[in-house]
C-alpha cells in the first residue's frame, strides 16, 4: 500500500472530523475566491476608469504644458504626430483643453473645456460608451456636450438643457456662446465628474479661436499585454520634441495602489486563513495525538519518521484538495455571479471612489485566474505551515512511549 | 520459505545482553527495571521470558529490539552493538531483522490482513510480485487463507494475532519479540497460535522470545528464563 492509499483510508477513517475540516476550508476558500474577484474587479474598474476612460497608456504634451495648462502651450504638430503614431501601429488622438465659465438658469461652475477628436478618440479610450444619460458628441451637432455627473448636478442641467460658456479666446476675444447637453457621463473620476465639459473638437477650435495644434495626444497600446516601457520608450523616438509619459509616470500614486493589488489580496488571504491554519492545526494534532499508538507501532516495525511526516502531509493535502473542489465549486459560480450582476452599492453611496478614481456604484467581481489560483494555493501554503507542528510530533514519537499509550 | 537473507551466515547468539541495566525515573524515583542483566538467545531458540509484573519482562524485550535504550550495558544483535547504531539505523535493524508480536495485536486499522502482513516488506521496497507471494504464502501459513481481504475489526482476537504474527516473520527476521502474545485470547486460541509460532519455529527455524506468565508458554518454551526485580533469576533449557 502506498503512503496516498493509506492516507486517503486515514482520512476517511474520521469523515465527520474530515467534513468539518474540509468544509471550514472550502468555505474560507469560495469566500476568498470570491472576494479576490471582487478586489480584482475593484482594481480593474480603477484601472479601466483612469486608464480606458482619460488617461490612456501614455500622454503627449509640449513641454512646460503639465506645470502650467496655458492655451497657448500647444503641440503644434498633433495631426502629423497623431498620422505617425497610427502609422507605427498605436491609437492615438488628440485633444484640446480650455477651461471656461458654464452657466445654466441660476447656476454656474467652472469647467474644464475639452475638445475632443471624435473619430480618434472611441479607439483610445472607452468613454463614449460610458454616459449615465443622454448620446455621446456627434459630428453633425456641434452644439451639442456631454458633462460630468457632478457638473451636472451642479449646473442643475439634465439632457437637452442649455448652458452657455463664457471664457478668453486665444486671440484676447471674449470666447462664449450656448451649447445644450447631449449626454451626461457615469462618474469617470473627481476632475471630469466636477468639471468635464466635453464639445467636438471643430467647436472648440471655433470657440477659443484655435486653428490648429492640440494640448495633449493621448495613445493606446492595440494589446494590453504589450509592454507600457516599451510603447513609452517608442513614442519618444517618434516624438523627440515633446514630453512623453505613460500613465504611471503621469499618476504615479494610483499606480503604486494598483501595483499593490497582489499584496493586498495576498495580506487579506493571510489574515483570513490565520483562521483555517487553526482548523487545520487542531484537526491534525487531534488526528496525531489519537493515533500516537499506531504510530508507535508503525514506527516500531520499521516505519521511519520521514514517511511518518510524509504520512501527515499527505493526509492533509489530501483535505486541501477537496476544500480547494468545494472552493472553486462554490466561488466560481458565486463570483461569476458578482461578475455578471455585480452588488449595488448605489442604495448606501451616492459615489464611489478609490484611490481618487471614480467607480460605478454597482461593484462587479472580475474572475481572473489570479483571483481563482491565489485562494487555492495560499490554501495549500497555509495548511503546509499550520501541519508542520502535527507532522513533527508524529516523526518524533517514540515507540517505546507510544506503543504504551493509552 | 527461503529466507530473505540467506547469503548471511547464521549467527549461534542471535541475542546477547551484557551487563545491561535500565533505569526509569518516575518523579523522584529511580526503578531499576533491569538490574545487570546478561543472558544470551540463541538462534532458533523458542524462549519465554517469564515473571511477575514488573519483573522486567517488557523491558528487556523493548531493549533488544532497539525501542528502547540501556541506561549501562550492552544490547547485541547478531553481533551489532545496538548502541553503536544511530535512530535510523536502528529503524533499519527493526524493519528488516526483528519480527514484534504485540498483546494487543496492533494491527494497522484502515489495511486488511493482507496490507497489515506486506506493510513491512512495502517498507523494504520488496517487489511487488515478491511480496504477493510471500504474504499468500504466510497467510496461508497461518491459517488465514480466504480472510486476508478482512480489516481487523472485522476479524476475531486469535485472528488479528495470526495476522500480527504474520507480519511479524514474513520478513524472514532474526528474531520474532512477542510480548504477552497470548494474553488478550481464549485458552483454544492461545493454544492454537502457540501451536503455530511453534510450527513455525520448528520447520522454518524462526527464533521467538515470549514475554509471559501464562502458564501454556511456559509449558511449551524450551528454554524458560525467569526475572525477578529486574535480575535473572534462572534459565532453563529443556531437552
Amino acid at each position: 500500500m502506498n503512503i496516498l492509499s493509506f492516507a486517503i483510508r486515514n482520512v476517511k477513517r474520521n469523515w465527520h472530523r474530515t467534513l468539518v475540516t474540509t468544509s471550514a476550508m472550502g468555505f474560507a476558500g469560495m469566500i476568498m475566491i470570491l472576494y479576490a474577484s471582487l478586489m480584482e474587479g475593484l482594481f480593474q474598474a480603477s484601472e479601466r476608469n483612469a486608464v480606458a476612460m482619460d488617461l490612456g497608456d501614455i500622454q503627449i504634451h509640449a513641454h512646460g504644458y503639465r506645470r502650467d495648462p496655458d492655451l497657448y502651450t500647444r503641440i503644434a504638430d498633433a495631426n502629423h504626430l497623431v498620422q505617425s503614431l497610427q502609422q507605427a501601429g498605436l491609437h492615438a488622438t488628440q485633444r484640446l483643453y480650455g477651461f471656461g465659465l458654464a452657466a445654466a438658469g441660476s447656476s454656474s461652475a467652472g469647467v474644464q473645456l475639452r475638445g475632443i477628436d471624435l473619430k480618434n478618440e472611441t479607439t483610445v479610450t472607452q468613454i463614449h460608451r460610458h454616459l449615465m444619460q443622454g448620446r455621446w458628441l456627434d459630428r453633425s451637432d456641434p452644439h451639442g456636450v456631454v458633462v460630468g455627473r457632478k457638473l451636472a448636478r451642479t449646473l442643475n442641467v439634465k439632457v437637452g438643457d442649455e448652458v452657455v460658456i463664457v471664457s478668453q479666446a486665444t486671440d484676447g476675444s471674449m470666447a462664449n456662446d450656448l451649447y445644450r447637453v447631449r449626454g451626461i457621463l457615469k462618474s469617470v473620476g473627481e476632475e471630469i465628474d466636477r468639471a468635464g465639459f466635453f464639445m467636438i473638437a471643430p467647436a472648440f477650435r471655433e470657440l477659443m479661436v484655435l486653428p490648429e495644434g492640440a494640448h495633449e495626444i493621448t495613445i493606446m497600446r492595440p494589446e494590453r499585454s504589450a509592454s507600457l516601457e516599451a510603447a513609452t520608450t517608442a513614442v519618444k523616438t517618434l516624438a523627440p520634441r515633446y514630453e512623453v509619459m505613460s500613465w504611471r509616470e503621469l499618476r504615479p500614486l494610483i499606480a503604486a495602489i494598483l501595483g499593490l493589488a497582489d499584496t493586498h489580496i495576498l495580506f487579506a488571504l493571510l489574515v483570513t486563513y490565520v483562521a483555517v491554519a487553526m482548523v487545520v492545526l487542531n484537526a491534525m494534532l487531534m488526528s496525531v495525538f489519537e493515533r500516537i499508538h499506531e504510530f508507535g507501532v508503525m514506527k516500531a516495525i520499521g516505519f521511519g519518521p520521514g514517511q511518518l511526516t510524509l504520512l501527515v502531509y499527505t493526509e492533509t493535502l489530501i483535505q486541501v484538495a477537496a476544500a480547494s473542489v468545494l472552493a472553486l465549486l462554490g466561488g466560481l459560480p458565486l463570483s461569476g455571479f458578482f461578475e455578471r450582476h455585480g452588488i449595488d452599492l448605489s442604495a448606501f453611496v451616492s459615489s464611489v471612489s478609490f484611490a481618487g478614481i471614480a467607480l460605478d456604484p454597482v461593484w462587479q467581481a472580475y474572475v481572473t485566474r489570479r483571483s481563482v489560483v491565489m485562494p487555492i494555493v495560499a490554501l495549500f501554503v497555509i495548511a503546509g505551515i499550520a501541519v508542520i507542528y502535527p507532522a513533527v510530533k508524529a516523526a518524533v514519537i517514540r515507540p517505546v512511549k507510544a506503543i504504551y499509550y493509552r | 520459505m527461503k529466507p530473505l537473507n540467506a547469503n548471511e551466515p547464521p549467527h549461534e547468539h542471535i541475542v546477547r545482553l551484557e551487563d545491561v541495566s535500565k533505569i526509569y525515573q518516575q518523579g523522584k524515583i529511580q526503578v531499576r527495571a533491569v538490574d545487570n542483566l546478561s543472558l544470551d538467545i540463541d538462534t532458533g531458540d523458542f524462549c519465554a521470558l517469564c515473571g511477575p509484573s514488573g519483573s522486567g519482562k517488557t523491558t528487556v524485550l523493548n531493549l533488544i529490539g532497539g525501542l528502547d535504550v540501556p541506561t549501562q550495558g550492552k544490547v547485541f544483535l547478531e553481533n551489532q552493538d545496538l548502541g553503536d547504531l544511530n535512530g535510523a539505523e536502528i529503524a533499519r535493524i527493526r524493519r528488516d531483522r526483528i519480527g514484534f508480536v504485540f498483546q494487543a495485536y496492533n494491527l494497522i486499522p484502515v489495511m486488511t490482513a493482507y496490507e497489515n502482513a506486506e506493510f513491512v516488506l512495502k517498507l523494504q521496497g520488496r517487489p511487488e510480485r515478491e511480496c504477493r507471494d510471500r504474504v499468500m504464502a504466510i497467510l496461508t501459513e497461518v491459517g488465514l487463507a480466504g480472510l486476508e481481504h478482512r480489516r481487523p475489526d472485522e476479524m476475531s482476537g486469535g485472528q488479528q494475532q495470526r495476522v500480527a504474527i504474520a507480519r511479524a516473520i514474513v520478513t524472514q527476521p532474526a528474531v520474532v519479540l512477542a510480548d504477552e502474545p497470548t494474553a488478550n485470547v481464549d485458552s483454544a486460541t492461545a493454544d492454537s497460535l502457540l501451536d503455530l509460532m511453534q510450527r513455525l519455529n520448528r520447520e522454518d527455524g524462526v527464533t521467538f522470545l515470549f514475554s509471559s506468565h501464562d502458564q501454556r508458554v511456559m509449558d511449551r518454551a524450551r528454554r524458560l528464563i525467569r526475572l525477578r526485580d529486574g535480575r535473572l533469576g534462572s534459565d532453563e533449557v529443556r531437552p
